[in-house]
């Protein structure tokens, strides 16, 4: 039970790390407007997709330097 | 803010009530910290005029812009991280298949 709500933290921290770094790769700034441009929204999914690339790196590594 | 609440199924009757209360308790906190990380967020990028005590106009249509776009950042990413999320478990579970069934 306890292990459930870790992993959970972890996938809750893991999400907002993931938000935070790719709106400060992919946000225009200064800001024009609060909707998303077609580049910012494409930027977005490839910052997520590669951020879950480095997950599973990382994770690898972690795993297999013991 | 999406928790996945379908691991949730497998646990016992007294367990659920239990990790719903922190659940609960866990989203209220996650509410908190974004409230603070995202005011901060939208400080640091908005506001530089210290010559009034008020927020400027321009400030304030950047601060709302600035929450908007944040938002909208946090939705389109937490979409993603969902789809992937449910690949990297049907994988898993594809993956825990073939190993039983070579057993």
């Amino acid at each position: 039970m306890a292990m459930a709500a870790t992993e959970l933290e972890y996938r809750v921290e893991l999400l907002n790390r993931m938000v935070a770094s790719c709106h400060d790769k992919c946000s225009a700034k200064p800001y024009k407007e609060g909707v998303l441009s077609v580049g910012e929204s494409s930027c977005v999914d490839r910052c997520a997709a590669k951020y879950w690339q480095v997950v599973a790196i990382v994770g690898q590594l972690l795993g297999s330097a013991k | 803010m999406n928790f996945p609440v379908e691991a949730m199924a497998d646990l016992p009757e007294e367990h659920k009530a239990s990790f719903l209360q922190q659940l609960e308790h866990m989203q209220v906190r996650d509410s908190l910290r974004l409230y603070n990380a995202l005011v901060e967020r939208c400080f640091k990028d908005c506001v530089s005029d210290f010559r009034s005590k008020n927020l400027a106009k321009d400030e304030e249509k950047c601060v709302q812009k600035c929450c908007e776009k944040f938002m909208n950042v946090s939705a389109r990413t937490g979409m993603r991280f969902q789809e992937f999320f449910t690949e990297m478990e049907k994988q898993a579970a594809e993956a825990a298949k073939q190993a039983s069934k070579k057993r």
